[in-house]
Order: C-alpha cells, then sequence, then structure tokens
C-alpha cells in the first residue's frame, strides 16, 4: 500500500518549496512590523506573555540567557553610520518569522517541527525531546528552550488562575517559540466555519498587533490579496521566495530580515525613516 | 569396515606441510588430501598450495547483504517518508533524495558486515561442539593434521605422520 | 641511527602466550586503586546527570544561544577518538604492514570504548532524555516517524552500524586468542572463553574464512569510518550558521578524528608497555612509527586549519570573518590559542627520534595534543554559537560544573571499560604477533639463502647484513 502510495505520488513528494511544495496553503499568515512608528514599549512582549502562558523566569535566570521571551524588543545603539546617532535607541520587535524554508524545521530528528497548511512552522510540544539543534539553526535565535520546569513557580497563587486556558503550559526539556497566537488562528477559523464562511481579514489578530499603542504590528493573511498585511507588502514592493528585494525606491522603506540566507521569513519590516542633515 | 580418526601433531611446520603434500601425491587408497583437516596456530596462506583449493563463499553473503541493506534502506525510508505526510519541512521535498542516499550508504554497510557475521558463524563451522581430537598445542605453537582414514589404511597414516617428526599422534574410532 | 627490528624474531611462541595472559592475572594493587578511581569520577557525573534530569538543563548554564556545549563538543571528541583504532587497524590490515598486530587490539578497543562513551553525549545532551528513542527508525501504531533529514538521525544510524561493526571487527579478531585463553584458563574464565571463543579450534576451514571476514570488514570499515565522522561533521556543516556551514568540515573533523584517536594510542601504549611490561611487543620501533603516523597527520590537520581560516578571510563573508576574529581576540582567545599551539606546536615533538624513543615525553606529548583537540571541539561548538547572525544574541558562556562533572565522569567511564578490558581479554594480539613472528622469521631464512647464494656465485663481493626492516 504505502508502496502504491510512494509511486503514484512519486512527483509529488519530489516537489521542494520552489515548485510551490508539497500542498497548496489555505492560508500564509504573515506579518508588516513599522519600526518608524515602533516605540519600543514593549507592550507587544507584555501581551505575547500574557496570551501565551510564558513563564516569568526571574532576574538570575533571566541574566543567564534562559528567559522565555516568545516576543523581544531588541534595542540598537550603535548606528554610527547613521546622521544622528544621538537619536536614541532603535528597537526591533523580534519573534518566529515563520520561514516558509525555515531551517528549524528540517533538522529536528523527531520532526517535532513542521510546516502547516497555514504556512506556519508550528511547534509540537508532545513530539519534542529537547534536541535544541532548531535553536541552533535558527538565525534569528527566536526558540526558547525550557531550561527548567518554570511552571513550578513562575505562577505562585494566585497567578495561576490568570493563564490562558487555550494553551499548555510547557514542562522542562521542549522547546518552545511564537506561533502567531495559534489558538486565536484556530478558534477564529472554527468559527467562520461553523458559520460557513470565509475567514475574514481583521476578524482577529495575533496578542501583540492587539496590544500595540501605535499599531506598528499588523498581521493577516498574505495570500487574500485584500488583507492588510499583502497591501502593506505590496506597497512596499515585497515579494516572497528571493534572497534580495530589487527596488530602488527608498520610498520603499520594505525588508526582510536575513532573506540573503534564503530563508523566506513571513515578516516583513519596514525601516525606520530619519531625517537627513 | 570401521574407520579411525587420526590426528597428528607436528612442532616443525615444514614437515607438517610436506606431510600434507606427501598425502597428496602418494595416493594411499581411500585417503585423499581432500580429507585432510589442517589446525594451526595461526593463518597460513600459503598452505592452500599443499592443501587444495578450498573456496569460501563468505563473500557472497556479503554482496547479498549489502543489495539488500541498500535496496531495503531506499524503500523503508522512502516509504516512512510517503506516509508521514507532516514531513514537509523547511520548503524541502517530502521524499529527501540527498539524506536518503547518506542513509542508504549507512545502511548498506550495516547489513553488508552483519551479513557476513552471520555467514561466517555458520560457514566455518563455528557454535559447535569441539572436535574430541582438539589439541590445546594446536592453540600454542603446534600444528594438527586432522584425517579420516579406513582401519586399513590406519597403520600407514601413523607411518607416514612418524616419518615426519610428529611430536604426538592421537587416534579415535568413528562410530 | 637505531637498526632494531620492530620485533624479535626469536621469541618463543609459549613465551608469547605467557607474556598476554600473565598480563590479564593477578592485577596489582594500582590496578584497583585505577578502578576506584574511574568509579568515584562517573559517581561525580551520575550525580550531576540525576541533578539534570530532575531539574532540567538549566544547571548546566546552557543559555538561549548556546543551545548546545560542552556536551556536543565532548561527543564530537569522543567520535574521534574513537576513529583511529579501527581506521588503521584496517587500512594497515589492507596495506599489509605488520608491525599493527602487537599495538591493534587495545587500539581497537579503544575505538568501542570510546564510541561507547560518545554514544551516551547526544543523550545527555537531550532535554526530554526518558524520549531518546523517538529518534529511531521503529514502527509506531501512531505512523511516527523520525526526521530522516536531521543530521541528528544520520547520526544514529551513523553510529549504531559503527559501533556494531567496529565491536565485531575487535570480536573476530579476538576469537582466535580467545581460543588460547580458553585453553588456559580455569574457573568463571573458563566458562566465559568457552562461550566467547565460539568453539574455535584452527582448523584450516575456519582460518580460511577467518581470512576473508578479516579482509572484508577492513574494506568496510574504512569507508565507514570516514562516513561517521564526516557524519558527524554534518551536525554542523548542514546548518546555515557561520562556522560550522564550511565545506571542508568533513575531511577537518576526519583528520581532527585520526589525530587525537593517535594520540590516545601513543597515550595508552605508554601505559600499557610500562604496566605490563610488553617492551617485547610494543617495541620502540613501533612506537616510532605510530608517532610518525600521527605526525603526518597533525601536519594535515594544520593545513585543513590554514586552509579553513584563509578561506573565511578571503571570502569575505561577513559574518564568517567577524566570528574568525572573535575566535582569534574575544572571549575564547586563550582556547582559540591553546588549541593551535597544542594541536600545530607541539607535533613537532613527533619530529625528533630522541622524543619518540624516550616513553614520558611521548606520554605528555600524547596528552597535549588531546588537550588541543579536546578545545578544537570546543572551538568548533562555542564561538559560531556566541556569536552568529543576530547580534542581539551574542553572548559568552562558560560551562557551569554540572557540564564539567558529566565532561570529566566520561574519562572515568572510558577508563573504566578499558580497564576492565585489559584483564579480561587480550590487550595484545597473541596469535597475530606469532604470525609476525613466523613471517618474519620465513623472510630472514629466505634472505639469508639469498645472501649465501649471492656469495656462492661472486666470492668477491662482501654482502651487507641482511635487511632487517620488516615491511
Amino acid at each position: 500500500m504505502s508502496l502504491d502510495n510512494l509511486l503514484s505520488n512519486w512527483s509529488q513528494y519530489r516537489k521542494g518549496h520552489e515548485e510551490g511544495g508539497f500542498h497548496d496553503y489555505e492560508h500564509r499568515w504573515g506579518m508588516a512590523i513599522d519600526l518608524d512608528i515602533c516605540t519600543g514599549c514593549n507592550a507587544c512582549s507584555t501581551a505575547c506573555y500574557a496570551e501565551n502562558n510564558l513563564a516569568v523566569v526571574g532576574p538570575e535566570r533571566f541574566e543567564k540567557g534562559q528567559a522565555m521571551h516568545w516576543l523581544r524588543v531588541e534595542r540598537y545603539w550603535d548606528q554610527s553610520e547613521l546622521d544622528h546617532p544621538e537619536q536614541g535607541a532603535s528597537f526591533l520587535p523580534m519573534m518566529c518569522q515563520q520561514c516558509n524554508a525555515a531551517t528549524c524545521e528540517p533538522v529536528c530528528p523527531v520532526a517535532a517541527t513542521y510546516h502547516t497548511p497555514d504556512g506556519l512552522n508550528a511547534q509540537i510540544y508532545n513530539r519534542c525531546i529537547g534536541s535544541r539543534y532548531c535553536s541552533n539553526n535558527c538565525p534569528f535565535r527566536v526558540r526558547y528552550f525550557n531550561f527548567y520546569s518554570y511552571y513550578e513557580s513562575s505562577w505562585p497563587e494566585p497567578l495561576n488562575m490568570q493563564l490562558n486556558p487555550d494553551i499548555t503550559v510547557r514542562d522542562k526539556g521542549v522547546m518552545e517559540k511564537c506561533t502567531y497566537c495559534v489558538q486565536r488562528i484556530r478558534s477564529a477559523k472554527n468559527k467562520a466555519k461553523m458559520e460557513d464562511r470565509k475567514l475574514e481579514d481583521g476578524e482577529f489578530t495575533t496578542a501583540c498587533a492587539q496590544a500595540c499603542p501605535t499599531n506598528a504590528i499588523v498581521f493577516g493573511d498574505w495570500q487574500d490579496e485584500n488583507s492588510q498585511v499583502a497591501k502593506l507588502w505590496k506597497k512596499h514592493e515585497v515579494t516572497r521566495a528571493v534572497t534580495k528585494q530589487n527596488k530602488d525606491n527608498p520610498e520603499k522603506r520594505g525588508y526582510r530580515i536575513f532573506e540573503e540566507l534564503n530563508i523566506d521569513p513571513s515578516v516583513m519590516y519596514l525601516e525606520r525613516v530619519r531625517e537627513k542633515v | 569396515m570401521s574407520k579411525h580418526c587420526v590426528m597428528g601433531l607436528f612442532s616443525d611446520f615444514d614437515e607438517a606441510f610436506a606431510a600434507i603434500s606427501d598425502i597428496r601425491k602418494t595416493k594411499i587408497p581411500g585417503v585423499s588430501v581432500d580429507d585432510v583437516t589442517l589446525k594451526s596456530p595461526i593463518e597460513h596462506p600459503e598452505i592452500e598450495e599443499v592443501l587444495g583449493e578450498r573456496p569460501v563463499h563468505l563473500q557472497k553473503f556479503t554482496l547479498f547483504g549489502a543489495i539488500f541493506g541498500v535496496t531495503f534502506g531506499f524503500f523503508f525510508l522512502a516509504a516512512a517518508q510517503a506516509s508521514f505526510l507532516v514531513q514537509p519541512q523547511g520548503g524541502k521535498p517530502v521524499v529527501a533524495l540527498p539524506s536518503n542516499f547518506v542513509l542508504m550508504y549507512e545502511m548498506l554497510i550495516f547489513f553488508a558486515v552483519w551479513g557476513t557475521f552471520l555467514a561466517f558463524l555458520f560457514l566455518s563451522g563455528l557454535l559447535r561442539k569441539r572436535h574430541s581430537l582438539y589439541s590445546e598445542n594446536v592453540s600454542l605453537d603446534q600444528v594438527g593434521i586432522l584425517i579420516d582414514v579406513d582401519d586399513s589404511n590406519l597403520e600407514r597414516v601413523k607411518d607416514l605422520f612418524k616419518q615426519h617428526k610428529a611430536v604426538e599422534i592421537r587416534e579415535e574410532e568413528i562410530r | 641511527m637505531y637498526n632494531e627490528k620492530d620485533i624479535n624474531e626469536q621469541i618463543a611462541w609459549a613465551k608469547i602466550n605467557a607474556d598476554v595472559l600473565r598480563s590479564m592475572e593477578n592485577p596489582r594493587k594500582s590496578y584497583w586503586v585505577a578502578i576506584v578511581i574511574c568509579i568515584l569520577m562517573i559517581a561525580c557525573a551520575v550525580f550531576a546527570e540525576y541533578i539534570q534530569y530532575t531539574v532540567g538543563m538549566g544547571p548546566s548554564n546552557l543559555n538561549n544561544p548556546h543551545m548546545w556545549d560542552m556536551y556536543i563538543a565532548t561527543f564530537v571528541f569522543w567520535i574521534g577518538m574513537s576513529h583511529s583504532g579501527t581506521l588503521l587497524s584496517a587500512i594497515l590490515h589492507l596495506i599489509h604492514a605488520d608491525w599493527r598486530k602487537p599495538i591493534y587490539r587495545f587500539a581497537e578497543a579503544m575505538t568501542t570504548f570510546s564510541l561507547m562513551t560518545a554514544g551516551i553525549f547526544p543523550i545527555i545532551h537531550l532535554g526530554r532524555v526518558w524520549n531518546m528513542y523517538w529518534v529511531l527508525p521503529y514502527v509506531s501504531d501512531r505512523g511516527l516517524w523520525p526526521n530522516f533529514r536531521s543530521p541528528l538521525v544520520w547520526d544514529a544510524f551513523a553510529i549504531s552500524t559503527y559501533l556494531s561493526a567496529s565491536m565485531l571487527f575487535l570480536f573476530i579478531g579476538m576469537i582466535p586468542d580467545l581460543a588460547i585463553c580458553r585453553d588456559n584458563a580455569r574457573g568463571w574464565r573458563k566458562k566465559l572463553y568457552t562461550v566467547l571463543s565460539l568453539g574455535w579450534s584452527g582448523n584450516d576451514r575456519q582460518w580460511r574464512n577467518f581470512r576473508k571476514i578479516y579482509l572484508l570488514m577492513a574494506c568496510f570499515l574504512i569507508p565507514l569510518a570516514v562516513s561517521v565522522h564526516s557524519i558527524v561533521s554534518a551536525d554542523f556543516a548542514m546548518s546555515i550558521m557561520p562556522g560550522w556551514h564550511v565545506t571542508t568540515f568533513p575531511p577537518y573533523f576526519v583528520a581532527g578524528a585520526l589525530y587525537s584517536g593517535c594520540a590516545a594510542i601513543i597515550t595508552l601504549f605508554v601505559l600499557l608497555r610500562y604496566f605490563f611490561r610488553f617492551e617485547e611487543y610494543m617495541t620502540l620501533p613501533i612506537m616510532e612509527k605510530t608517532a610518525k603516523l600521527t605526525f603526518a597527520i597533525a601536519m594535515v590537520w594544520t593545513y585543513l586549519n590554514l586552509i579553513e581560516f584563509s578561506s573565511v578571510w578571503y571570502g569575505h563573508d561577513i559574518y564568517n570573518k567577524e566570528l574568525l576574529i572573535d575566535k582569534a581576540t574575544g572571549a575564547y582567545a586563550w582556547v582559540f590559542w591553546t588549541m593551535l599551539f597544542c594541536g600545530s606546536v607541539v607535533p613537532f615533538a613527533l619530529a625528533f627520534q630522541k622524543l619518540r624513543r624516550h616513553m614520558p615525553t611521548m606520554f605528555v606529548v600524547s596528552l597535549l595534543l588531546n588537550v588541543g583537540m579536546f578545545f578544537e571541539r570546543w572551538m568548533i561548538v562555542a564561538p559560531t554559537l556566541s556569536m552568529s547572525h543576530s547580534p542581539h544574541q551574542w553572548d559568552v558562556m562558560w560551562g557551569s560544573i554540572v557540564e564539567w562533572a558529566i565532561v570529566f565522569g566520561s574519562l572515568g567511564w572510558f577508563g573504566l571499560l578499558f580497564l576492565i578490558f585489559v584483564k579480561v581479554f587480550p590487550s595484545v594480539s597473541m596469535y597475530e604477533v606469532k604470525e609476525m613472528v613466523f613471517h618474519r622469521q620465513r623472510h630472514l631464512v629466505n634472505e639469508d639463502a639469498a645472501t649465501k647464494f649471492h656469495r656462492r656465485s661472486d666470492d668477491k663481493t662482501t654482502t651487507g647484513e641482511p635487511g632487517l626492516e620488516g615491511a
């Protein structure tokens, strides 16, 4: 039977992402983050902690680099090449980029991380054995490992009451990372299905996008042409499946981080605008 | 007619080899060099000249193991991948040939090696009771020549052994 | 200058048996002390692993960029060590270099035991050790398979193949010797060797098949050993990280593996020669040959290092270049320079004949070489993690006592296995030393005959000594 399956679907099984891959995508969730209006307030990160039951690890473990912030706001000061370096830090909200050709996926020995038909890079906690190879092969270093059983000390009574019942609390020894609030995606999809209609743009959004006071983070279905995120990608002439965005208009500020590594990230960043002298 | 099994032990290897080539030449009726078993503490590639070509079939099992390993490897891996469709990852195809080649190579060697070993146990007659005429000197520094003969030839063979300065001669009746 | 033979051809065969069998009996007090030390070392590691098992990976100081550290470095180190024994034994067997015969047995045992040590580390480093069997391709009800694309799964395949093949190679080569032990032992040893020698009686059928299987195994082990360490290098080379994604990694790893393995052979050579008084078998000329080989491999390793540095330097890849500069000047600089000193400068001691023949020097030198090779593995794993693509995640991390205790304990584990081996199994191959002696004697006789013939045919020539150098 399996041999039959193998032979009849051989050409399908041999397709890489350049030829569209094994299956068609139902959705392709993507993001656009405008760094120009990001104030670095960390509301997104906080919202992420609340939504996704992220463990609070305490100052010592944070210092050791064992924190669990799926979404971190990176700060860069050293911008001496700019005209006004004294303008302070520039901020970069960094979460899993849900790469289309994710480097973390093929290295997992047990296939605990894989690509969903939604274009998400999913992590199966139950399957993870904690070899941590995925994190080593992630150029963004946005995968977080449960070095301890954080749940034991992270939410002392009655704080455990604030945990989100839609998702799990992870135990020691598994890898976790930003899921694009997959629980929200799933419930919105289910709701649309129950009501027998298509999922609409803006019907739901991720916790970080919801919390962002300046609306710097835009989330949506990249495949849906009318979605806000698809329009933004289009406006800034950012295309997928390339290693370099070819454009000469400086007004088009969009770029994807480390796209030269051919990993095809799903997050477009809009460059910060600095006035010239 | 009853038969005897004779074993001559020699400490001079050249004499032992000469004894075998005498058996080969003198043609004692009913005694052929094919009945001779040589027991030795070390390996003697040069003895094949006197003992005659005796075929070794071990390499066929190696070949079989290798071919089995590589074909089984391919189908096993591809079938596993084709029935585990959560695997499309990192933009790679479901059946990823480059990585499968690596594993097929390992499986080739794995099965070839084990096939050879199991065939070795079988073909070289290990895992059996040792011959009752075993001498511990064979594992030290003496060569033994073991031969099954009819009683009529027993004395002639023993004489031959004595001629070639056999240190010790043991015999046993075969029932 | 020194014109000795690899081995004295006149040595009596009974003496060979007696000497080797004696080495397996009546352990001295120092042996038991060594055993106790090894067990204590293992106890340290077990205690550390107990903490890690119950608490999580946190106590080892691993953190976000440094997801791998000493466990993987040590894994690569032990795998590397396992390469020399079997690989050298097989290559030297194929090219009929008979000086391998007195030293190959303990070298192969070293291979097997360091592989058994190495195999522990990928398991220890897992976050959920209890699920380690998920890496194996077994048929499950739920239709789950491992991910065959992952180099870690290749590791599992390669190591199990290599472990079984090298164990079989060691065992097959030992069968005739086990028969000797069986014929000379009493009590529980007699029972053990009777089972293990599989009824070997030394008849021509057994020897014919034996010769064939030994040859076949040697033929398979050479490509296997090369592929195993290439696959281990693929753990790094298949990633996209700067300093890991390097084309020369497979040969670099194989050379490094041979290097540390040869150094370990020298260490054990000196120890066995001293403690078991094997001066007649593990002779100085054999040591010299091993040392020369080690020197040659050291130079190959140095060359591959230079290639890597220069290709990074002239490649102008920003991530790789930054990383290289950081290796030489950053927080890990002392490790980097110690590695280069121990790996590329110290081996020049092997170029001097005086030093090659001085056992204490060789002992120290070989240990230093292995320190250098351990640091090399550390230099492969840590700096890349500390300085990968994303500058926000740059971090320097030093392992905690828990991590080092496990690394330290692995030495004890290897030591314990080896100590048990030398007292239970013959660490010098008796039958092959006999073969070596036998064939060299034959060779001498033939040479003598040739010399005499020569003299007779031409009276005026005074021939020199018959050539004493063996194969």
